[in-house]
Order: C-alpha cells, then sequence, then structure tokens
C-alpha cells in the first residue's frame, strides 16, 4: 500500500476544511472495507485518508424519526440487521445486509459506505431502492436530501458533490400490509459477489423492484398496475408485466456470469422475490 | 496406540497461535525482497530500468538477468529449464524478471513499482490448441532441448501406454466422447515463504517445502555447491497439496543471500502464489469400448496436458497419471496417448492426484454414459469390470491389492443408491485409483535416550496431513512407550536424514515402515545389552540403560530405511507400491432454473489397509472430497487474451467455504490390513480429489437432464445446458 | 503516527505508519504473529481478531485506527494460563490439520459464541463463512465449535 497521511476530524467543520485542503486526494474512510482493498490494489490511490469514525455528529445507530428510521452515518452491517425496528418493518433490507460479505466484513462495513461505493453488484442497494430510501447529504453548504434513485449517476458513480458526504439514509415506514423479499444468486453458497440479486416491495397495488447486477448502476422499477402485487391475477399475464418491467435492465458479461444467464435470472429472482413478498403480505393481513 | 486417534501432534501450537510457520521466523539484519514482473504473459525484454528503484530509500540490490551468473543458472527438480530471472523473454504472466532488496517489505515494494520495463508484447500460447498449432511460438528455446527430437515444438515429452490391441478389439457399444479440467490453484492459506541466509558452510534456505531433500539437491546444482554446503530447513508448512513440493523461488533467495551476503526474505502474497504454482489442466478424448453387458472391451484414450512455461514436475504428472488413466478396471485392451505441452502460463505441478483426478474424470464418465446407453445401473457396470483383489489389471505392474467391489457395495449402500430420488435430485457415484509412490527412499533415525525417552528424526514434511501423529504412534507402539515420551524432529537437513519426498500418499507406509525398523534395531540392541549385563529383557529401559552406561551416560541409535528400488524397464521406473483407492458416492439438488447446485449427501468409502489413527484418515478423506468438490463445482483460472490471469485472488477464485459443504458427510474406512505399510495400512489422503468429480458430475447430469463434460460445473454452465436439452426436445 | 492500543489487555504504545494495517503492526510491530496473513482482501479469516470484542479482519483495518482501543489476538484468548475451551476443543476434535487458517478460525468462532452462546450447525456456518480453511476439515470445525459451547 502506498503510503498516506491519516486524518481523524472530530467534527464536520473539521472533516469539511481537511476535504477542502485534499480535494480529489483525499479518501473517506469508514468501515475500510472497501477502501482498504482498493488501497492495496492500487485502483484507488490517496494523498489523504479522511477517518469518518471519531466524528460524533456523524451518528453509528438507527433513530426513530416522525415518520421512519435513520440509518446514521457510521452505522455498521451488524447493527443495522439486530436492529429492532429494522427487523420489523424493513426485513429485506435486513435479508440483504445479512449477505454482504462475512460476519467479520459486516461487524466493520457501514450501509452508507456501501451505498457511497456505488458497486452495481451492492447488496444493499436493491433493498434500499425498493424501500424508496432517502439519502441525506451534508457539506460545507449545507444539507440536502436526495432520492435513492437519484444518487446513482454510473458505476462507482454518485452524485455527491465536491466536500459533501452522506451523513445518514432515511426509510419511511412501509405502510402496513406491506410485503418484502430479497434475492440473490451467487457462484458458491458461502460469502461471495452477487451475480444477480432482487428485492421486491409490494404495497396495495404497487410492487418494486430493486435491481443489483444488471446495469450500470442499480435500478428500481415499478409496476403500479396492480397486476404484479395481486397473486390471483392471471400467471401468464402477471410474467408479461414482469418480463416487460425488467426490460430496463441492461446486464453485461464478465468473469462472474454472461449477459444472457443474467437476463434470464434476474426474471427468476424477481419472481421468487415478487413471490416470497405477496405471500409475506398475505401473511401480514391475515395475522393483522 | 495404532488405530486409535490420539490428538494431533503439533495441535496445541496450532491452536494456540505458537506454531512458527516460514513467514513467522524473524532473522536478524534480513532484507525484503519484492519480484518484479510484467502484466502479460509473454514479452520481448527490451531493457529494464533500475536507477530510479536502486535510488530509493532502503533499497539495498535491484538485480536483473544481466546481474545474474553467466550463463543463467537454470533449474527444475528434472529438467534446469528455468532460469533465477527472466531473461530476454518473460514466459508466464507473474515470471519475476528482476528482484529488488531493500531494508523493510514497504521500502522494497514501493521501489519494485520504480522498476521501469521497455518490453514487447507477443502472442502468448494458452491452450492446448495454440500449443499443438505449428504457427505458434515455441515456449522454450531449442538450445535448452539437446538431442531432444521435439525441440521444436511445444510438445514437452509424449507417451505412449497400453496392451492388447485396441485396434483389433471388437466391441457391441462405443462410447466417445471430449472431457476437459481447467486450471486450478492450489490456495494454501499459507502463501509460500522463503528466508535464506548464508552460514558457515555454505547457506541454509527457510522454505515450507514437501520435500527438503529436493530443494536441497536443487539449490546445490543450482548454485554448484555441495550438497554439504546447503541445509534446507522447512518448517510445517500452511498447507502443500503439491504446491510446496518442487523448489519455486528457493534458488533465486539463496543466490541473493550468496551475492549479498546477508540474510533475505520473500512472503508471497495469495496473488504471486497463484503464479507460482497450478494443476495440470487437461483435454481428454476418450473412447471406450463395452460388451453387450457392460464388461469394457477396450479404452483408448488420448490425454493432452497443458503445462506451463518450465517443465517442473509436470512432465511426471502426466505419465504417472496416463500410465494408470483406465482406472480399476479390467481393461483387456488399452492405448493412452499423452502429451505434455508447453505454454505461457503459471509453471504447473504436483496437486493432490497428481494428474489422476484429470484423467479419473473422463473415464469415470465414460462407464456411467456407457451405463445409461445399455441401460445397466452405474453401480453394476462396475461392479463388472472391478478386478478381485490379488488380479493383474494393469500387465506387469502391481494386482489389485483391495477388496474394491466392496468399495462399491458399502459406498452404494451408504447413499441409498437403489431409493426412490425425488424430483430435481440426483446421484451418482465413482471410484478413483491412484498408482502410489514407485521408486524412492525414507531413512529414519531413532534415539533411544538414556531415560527412555526417544527422539525419531525423518525426513518427512507435516503439512496438515498428520505424519508427526502417525510416526509418533508408530515409534510408542515399537518402543513401547507413551506418546508423550517421543519427540519428532523433522524438517532440517543438517538433522534428520535422506527422505525422497513427502508426495504420493507414502509417508505412512515408507517413513512409517523406515521407523520400525530403526525402532526394532533398538530393540535388538537392547536384547543383546540385557543378554551381556545378565538382565531380564522386560525390565525398564531406563534401569537397563544405567546400568549399561554408567556414570558416563549414552543412547541407543536405530536407523531403519525403507523404499522401493529404480526399475529401469518399468515405464514409471517402477511398480506401484500400493493403490490409492475410493469410492465416492452423491446426491445432489439442481435447481431446474438456475442450475445451482446443492450437494445433499457425500458418502467417501476407501481401502486403507488399517487407518493408524482413524480420525485423520477420515479428515484427509473428507478436505480431499471437498477440495475435488472444488474443482468439480467452481474452481477455474481464468485467462485474458494476454495470458493474465483475470480472477487473480480471492474475490473471484472460488473454493468452497464452510457453507458449501455437502450437508451430510460420512467417511468410511475399510480396513484389511493388506497393505504395505506398518500394521497393513497404505497411503491414504488423495483418494477425495481423484473420484469426486465424476460422482458429482453424473449427480448433476442425471437431475438436470443434461451431459456435461466440461469442469468445473457452474450454475451457468448447468443452466445452458438444461437449456440446450429443452430446445432439443 | 504514534497510537496506544490494548492488545490482550495490555497497552502498548507504537510508532507507525498511516498506511500499516492492523494485521502488520500485530505481526511485525508487536511480534504476535498467531495471527495470520493470506488474502490480504478482507476473504479468507485468517487474521481476524477481535477489535473492542468484534471479529474483524486485521487485513482490512489500519493501525491508527485502533488507537485506543481494545484488540485481543489468538495469543490473548486464553485466560489464567489456560487454553480457551474453544482452542482444547478445536485440538481434541480434529478440527486442526495444517492449522493455518485455525487462530482466524477460533478467533471468529469466539466472537459467534459470545454473541449465541449455543449456536446450531447452521448458525456456526453463518459464523464462519468468512474463514477459508483449505484442508477443508470444515466439518470436524463445527463439531468443535457445537463442543466447546456446550463445555
Amino acid at each position: 500500500m502506498n503510503t498516506f497521511q491519516y486524518l481523524r476530524p472530530e467534527s464536520l467543520e473539521e472533516l469539511f476544511a481537511m476535504m477542502a485542503t485534499h480535494g480529489s486526494n483525499a479518501r473517506l474512510l469508514a468501515g475500510g472495507t472497501d477502501l482498504l482493498v482498493r488501497l492495496r490494489k492500487g485502483s484507488s490511490k490517496a494523498q489523504a485518508v479522511i477517518d469518518l469514525k471519531r466524528i460524533s455528529a456523524l451518528r453509528s445507530d438507527v433513530t426513530r424519526t416522525a415518520s421512519g428510521i435513520r440509518i446514521g452515518a457510521r452505522a455498521v452491517m451488524t447493527d443495522i440487521i439486530d436492529d429492532p425496528p429494522v427487523q420489523e418493518h424493513f426485513p429485506a433490507l435486513r435479508e440483504a445486509a445479512l449477505v454482504v460479505g462475512s460476519v467479520q466484513i459486516r461487524n466493520r462495513a457501514t450501509l452508507s459506505g456501501n451505498v457511497c461505493n456505488a458497486s452495481p453488484a451492492a447488496d444493499t442497494a436493491p433493498a434500499l431502492l425498493a424501500y424508496g430510501a432517502r439519502i441525506n447529504l451534508i457539506g460545507a453548504s449545507g444539507p440536502r436530501q436526495v432520492a435513492m434513485d437519484q444518487f446513482f449517476s454510473g458505476p462507482g458513480r454518485t452524485v455527491l458533490a465536491d466536500g459533501e458526504i452522506v451523513e445518514s439514509i432515511d426509510l419511511a415506514l412501509p405502510a402496513a400490509g406491506t410485503g418484502a423479499a430479497f434475492e440473490r444468486l451467487t457462484r458458491r453458497h458461502g460469502v461471495d459477489l452477487a451475480i444477480v440479486s432482487v428485492c421486491c416491495v409490494v404495497s396495495g397495488r404497487r410492487a418494486r423492484f430493486g435491481l443489483g447486477a444488471v446495469g450500470p448502476r442499480p435500478l428500481v422499477v415499478d409496476d403500479e398496475s396492480g397486476i404484479l402485487s395481486d397473486d390471483r391475477a392471471d400467471p401468464a399475464r402477471r410474467d408479461t408485466t414482469l418480463r416487460q418491467l425488467l426490460a430496463a435492465a441492461s446486464p453485461i458479461s464478465d468473469l462472474r456470469a454472461h449477459d444472457d444467464y443474467r437476463a434470464a435470472m434476474l426474471h427468476v429472482l424477481a419472481r421468487r422475490a415478487l413471490n416470497a413478498a405477496t405471500e409475506r403480505m398475505r401473511g401480514r393481513r391475515d395475522t393483522a | 496406540m495404532i488405530g486409535t486417534s490420539i490428538p494431533r501432534v503439533g495441535g496445541f501450537e496450532r491452536v494456540s497461535g505458537s506454531q512458527q510457520y516460514t513467514a513467522d521466523i524473524r532473522l536478524d539484519n534480513a532484507l525484503h525482497v519484492k519480484l518484479v514482473s510484467l502484466s502479460c504473459a509473454r514479452a520481448r525484454i527490451q531493457a529494464i530500468h533500475t536507477a530510479d528503484a536502486a535510488a530509493a530509500p532502503g533499497v539495498r540490490a535491484v538485480f536483473t538477468a544481466s546481474e545474474c551468473p553467466h550463463p543463467m543458472p537454470r533449474f527444475g527438480p528434472v529438467r534446469a529449464d528455468r532460469p533465477l530471472l527472466a531473461i530476454f523473454e518473460t514466459k508466464f504472466s507473474g515470471e519475476p524478471i528482476c528482484v529488488v532488496a531493500a531494508d523493510t517489505e514497504d521500502q522494497a515494494a514501493s521501489a519494485a513499482s520504480l522498476v521501469r520495463v521497455e518490453f514487447e508484447e507477443r502472442a502468448p500460447v494458452l491452450d492446448v490448441k495454440s500449443a499443438l498449432d505449428p504457427a505458434s511460438a515455441l515456449v522454450q528455446d531449442p538450445a535448452l532441448r539437446p538431442n531432444d527430437p521435439l525441440a521444436h515444438t511445444n510438445i514437452l515429452q509424449e507417451w505412449q501406454f497400453g496392451w492388447g490391441s485396441v485396434e483389433q478389439a471388437s466391441a457391441d457399444l462405443i462410447i466417445e466422447h471430449d472431457y476437459s479440467f481447467p486450471m486450478v490453484t492450489h490456495f494454501a492459506i499459507e502463501p509460500h515463504a522463503f528466508l535464506a541466509a548464508p552460514d558457515a558452510n555454505g547457506v541454509t534456505v527457510w522454505s515450507p517445502t514437501q520435500h527438503p531433500y529436493v530443494l536441497q539437491r536443487v539449490v546445490a546444482a543450482t548454485l554448484g555447491l555441495p550438497l554439504s554446503s546447503v541445509r534446507i530447513i522447512a518448517p510445517d508448512s500452511g498447507g502443500g497439496f503439491g504446491g510446496k513440493g518442487w523448489p519455486k523461488f528457493e534458488p533465486l533467495l539463496a543466490w541473493l543471500a550468496l551475492a549479498l551476503g546477508r540474510p533475505v526474505r520473500l512472503v508471497l502474497s495469495l496473488e504471486e502464489a497463484f503464479q507460482a504454482a497450478r494443476r495440470t489442466s487437461a483435454h481428454i478424448h476418450a473412447r471406450t469400448g463395452f460388451t453387450r453387458n457392460g464388461r469394457i472391451v477396450f479404452q483408448d484414450i488420448r490425454a493432452d496436458f497443458l503445462l506451463g512455461a518450465y517443465a517442473d514436475i509436470g512432465g511426471r504428472v502426466v505419465s504417472k497419471a496416463s500410465y494408470a488413466a483406465c482406472g480399476p478396471y479390467r481393461t483387456p485392451h488399452a492405448r493412452v496417448l499423452a502429451r505434455a505441452l508447453l505454454s505461457h502460463t503459471t509453471p504447473s505441478t504436483a496437486f493432490r492426484g497428481f494428474g489422476t483426478p484429470q484423467a479419473s474424470w473422463a473415464v469415470e464418465s465414460q462407464l456411467n454414459e456407457a451405463a445409461a446407453a445399455l441401460g445397466i445401473d452405474p453401480v453394476e457396470i462396475r461392479r463388472r469390470n472391478v478386478p478381485a483383489k490379488g488380479e493383474s489389471f494393469i500387465p506387469d505392474d502391481t494386482p489389485a491389492d483391495g477388496e474394491w467391489a466392496t468399495a462399491l457395495e458399502r459406498a452404494s449402500t451408504a447413499i441409498g443408491w437403489d431409493t426412490k430420488r425425488p424430483a430435481h435430485h440426483g446421484r451418482g457415484i465413482s471410484i478413483g485409483l491412484k498408482s502410489s509412490s514407485t521408486a524412492s527412499r525414507s531413512v529414519a533415525i531413532v534415539r533411544l535416550h538414556f531415560d527412555g525417552s526417544a527422539t525419531v528424526l525423518c525426513g518427512t514434511s507435516d503439512m496438515g496431513q498428520g505424519a508427526r501423529t502417525v510416526l509418533t504412534q508408530i515409534a510408542a507402539q515399537e518402543l513401547g512407550l507413551a506418546a508423550e515420551r517421543i519427540a519428532i524432529v523433522m524438517g532440517d537437513t543438517a538433522v534428520v536424514p535422506y527422505d525422497s519426498s513427502t508426495s504420493a500418499s507414502r509417508s505412512t507406509v515408507f517413513m512409517g515402515n523406515a521407523v520400525i525398523r530403526a525402532c526394532e534395531s533398538i530393540t535388538t540392541q537392547l536384547n543383546t545389552i540385557a543378554a551381556a549385563h545378565s538382565v531380564r529383557e522386560d525390565a525398564p529401559r531406563g534401569d537397563l540403560l544405567n546400568v549399561h552406561f554408567g556414570p558416563t551416560r549414552g543412547e541407543i541409535i536405530g536407523i531403519g530405511e525403507a523404499g522401493s528400488a529404480f526399475e529401469p524397464s518399468h515405464p514409471l521406473g517402477g511398480r506401484a507400491a500400493f493403490w490409492e483407492l475410493m469410492c465416492a458416492a452423491c446426491e445432489v439438488r439442481v435447481d431446474p432454473e438456475t442450475g445451482a447446485v446443492s450437494l445433499l449427501r457425500l458418502v467417501l468409502v476407501s481401502d486403507v489397509g488399517k487407518a493408524l489413527n482413524p480420525r485423520q484418515v477420515e479428515t484427509q478423506d473428507e478436505g480431499a472430497a471437498v477440495m475435488g468438490m472444488g474443482h468439480t463445482l467452481m474452481e477455474q483460472l481464468i485467462l485474458g487474451a494476454d495470458g493474465r490471469i483475470l480472477n487473480l485472488g480471492s474475490l473471484d477464485y472460488r473454493i468452497p467455504s464452510i457453507k458449501d459443504i455437502p450437508a451430510s458427510f460420512e467417511s468410511i474406512l475399510i480396513e484389511n490390513g493388506d497393505g504395505p505399510g506398518p500394521y497393513g495400512s497404505k497411503g491414504a489422503g488423495e483418494g477425495g480429489t481423484l473420484a469426486v468429480a465424476a460422482a458429482i458430475g453424473a449427480a448433476i447430469n442425471e437431475a438436470a437432464g443434461v451431459h456435461l463434460r466440461e469442469l468445473p460445473l457452474t450454475p451457468e454452465r448447468i443452466w445452458r445446458a438444461m437449456r440446450e436439452t429443452e430446445r432439443n426436445s | 503516527m504514534t497510537i496506544t492500543l490494548v492488545v490482550n489487555g495490555t497497552a502498548r504504545t507504537l510508532d507507525t505508519p498511516a498506511h500499516r494495517t492492523l494485521l502488520h503492526v500485530l505481526r511485525d510491530d508487536l511480534n504476535l504473529t498467531g495471527t495470520k496473513e493470506c488474502c490480504a482482501e478482507g476473504e479468507c479469516g485468517a487474521c481476524t481478531v477481535l477489535l473492542n470484542g468484534r471479529a474483524v479482519n486485521a487485513c482490512l483495518v489500519l493501525g491508527v485506527e485502533c488507537d485506543g482501543e481494545d484488540v485481543r489476538t489468538i495469543e490473548g484468548l486464553g485466560a489464567g494460563g489456560r487454553l480457551d475451551p474453544l482452542q482444547n476443543a478445536f485440538a481434541e476434535s480434529g478440527a486442526v490439520q495444517c492449522g493455518f487458517c485455525i487462530p482466524g478460525m477460533i478467533v471468529a468462532a469466539r466472537y459467534l459464541l459470545s454473541t449465541n452462546p449455543n449456536p446450531s450447525e447452521e448458525e456456526v456456518k453463518e459464523g464462519l463463512a468468512g474463514n477459508l480453511c483449505r484442508c477443508a476439515g470444515y466439518s470436524r470445525i463445527i463439531s468443535a465449535v457445537v463442543r466447546a459451547a456446550k463445555a
């Protein structure tokens, strides 16, 4: 690994000043589980590494807001997985967080970091997209909020401006009777990178899918027709609707899979996620 | 003692973190070495600019081929074809062209990044087809192959084995297919590490090598030193599997230590370890003739094994595997044409199973295809062809030395072969057979100390297979001592006597017998002493030795030797000391939509003669089977057009994790005491890598209704084959 | 940069360059070589240590990040000169072959038992999914963890 300066701000003001000084030569360090791999391989170079972990203004927990929950920038996967409101209201996010690397990775990796790396295959992105997450950004010029589906601009790229960071992620509580599920395909049963991942959230007449590893960035597609959310609708019609919806994806071939396999698996996983989500929705309604 | 599963000798050190692996050893004043290589497989080296690197902080030396002795020293276990550093041309991705030595690891690494190379990239030979194409470049300079009629080809060597007449044999059914086996890498959790330091006699080299005496011979030959000037210290390795068998960077390190007059240290990254050793990939064309009732009439096999840029032990891998390629079956007519091909890829070397998994994948799959075509059960077709104990199945070689049909029965019973298979489930069965050690020698010294405790000195390496434990058990048994009263010393050529190698599952048999003979010598000496002093033979040893030696003290030394002689007329230089056999049966479920495979059950039955430590044998069998599962389902090195390994490292080269092991795992040992080793034992530990692929392959083919012949059987390949089947039906 | 970290219960102050990982601080600066290096990218788990009680890959943590933090390695797992029950269970259950993955495996198992004292086999698999063993003695490792949990 090349040498760099390690900076440890304790306030946002200090952070913004450091970011202003080092500009594009600085890398932000939260969990480090992606950054250190890239620094070692030289795919990311840094003159300064700025550690966010001592900034008390950035929270490391999940808090309640008026309309839902807020996940702090420093919250790690393990704590999100164990958080009771997440378990109760966002089971598919929990399922996605559970397959991010190993226990050792999840003890260190932050949700915000996973989002900021903007990997097309990021495991948590489909869930955040499908749940309609909103990202709270903060910079020297103040805070702003961006919808999750506006956040990614390409592989490894986000709409974060220079000097701006993710402060937290907001999730609004789903309406009563919402069902959600996460599905993923990998090359082995153990820890692996996704070939395809899908998160489906069904609520009322709407079925929303977050799709991972099938395009330059994670994407979200919506069906508002009520056909997909109705598991008693004509199966052929549902399948046609689903296929039309998934046509937005543009999978590529890489080391992990060929494009046609990805496309076919996207359909299979989306159907499975939809079925699991509608089943859960029904379960919730029945037990309510 | 024998036949009990005593805890592993060295277990405490390994669980407490105190075990010293090579990279854990610190030498005072050592320089850290970093290798520089190009990012492509083949290039003409035009100029290497080292001035910036040499001027960097802490750098003590930057050497290229120009600074090496002239002519360039070359090394190899069989052929001295590999230079210390690439000269004129780099021949595989990762081949070092320059080496930097600096005070710290960081300094060496950062200086290495300052080395600038002018080079002209050239088209590499990366597969069997291009290796055989006369228009392709020659991987090796013909000057390195004097008097070799194949010197102007990329064929390193070719062999023909066989008997009878395949041409004249007539069969009711002929099955003919092509099979392929990928390049896979050992992926020991301990990447290679090497240290070297000048000493009073010459040079000492520390390496996790499996064969200290091979390394001593090769380092001495490369540097023009007598054997007595080269001391090899081989700490127990963190996984060998063949990947640490044959010399890698030790000759370079030894030369550097002498040239710089200082200790040097090189610890490979996992990525560098991937580029240091791999399994030979293979294309196998198999034509097998059967009678109507499923008896094999002939086997006609053409095997092309793709080696890397240097021979390493690759030729022996090919010849040994091809010689016994027909498997554990009566084959009236056999013809095996095998070629070892050079390419611009990582030098291939020994890897658990030593070429046999490649052949076994083809031959066992052929039997399954024939069974289906003839409407005979896969267990039954094997039953009809397996030789009985004592029956010759390769002319002029060791006859079947176990009850192999029993292994088949035990495996099929355990898996419930005849019970109904649920939808999308499939079962498969396969037998793997490997020719073991041929000509080799092992020597052991046992020292009985005057207090009645003993030290065993031997050149075997314990790389996890548990040699320390088993050899301790043998000595304890023979000397009538508790295991705690025995110290076992290995891995130092200045201390332990000669041993050919720790390979081919040979140590329990050969080193075990050597230890027994050394102990017998001690017993004989003790009996003589007892008679001379008129002491009863069953008197306590300590008392006897005290009486014998008196106040000067002393010790009794026993030397034992075991091995088998070189037979020049035998195609392999000697008959198999024993046959290593495993039968594997499994059940899988294939997801009909994704092709994902779940391995539900795996049964392993091996014929081990006698399990000296049953738990160790079982864990070896299970580990080998999981490793076999890796090359069956997920492992493969993927090369780019420039010959770089695209999935270099642990992120995209997948090996089985704890979540990938079979849901149910059963190891069964057949013990008839019919082996040539101590107490009737045979070697074990490689079987799982032989038998698993064809068993899983058959199960997948049944579950998914496909015919896959190219490993690994990834979900995508299975899915593609299922779609193909759908389209055709 | 000068940092102070508590390693296996003892405060250690040392000077380390910023880019040095915790793994190298432990192995090279503090000579605690029980923690092993293999993949250096968080895939193999051979370098697993407890950082403030949580299992992490020491290859993915900078030494400077641990300033003021508590680190426990395989060498510091036992107490009062005795091995941790997991260490005994591994040695006695045939879970150890070459042993190179074992320190990381045991530390990960210690973390698992600290969060789930009575894990099922499936939970053990999940807890150790980040630790590769190429000798592949996984089934014996699972039994060792279950056995240690019951001890």
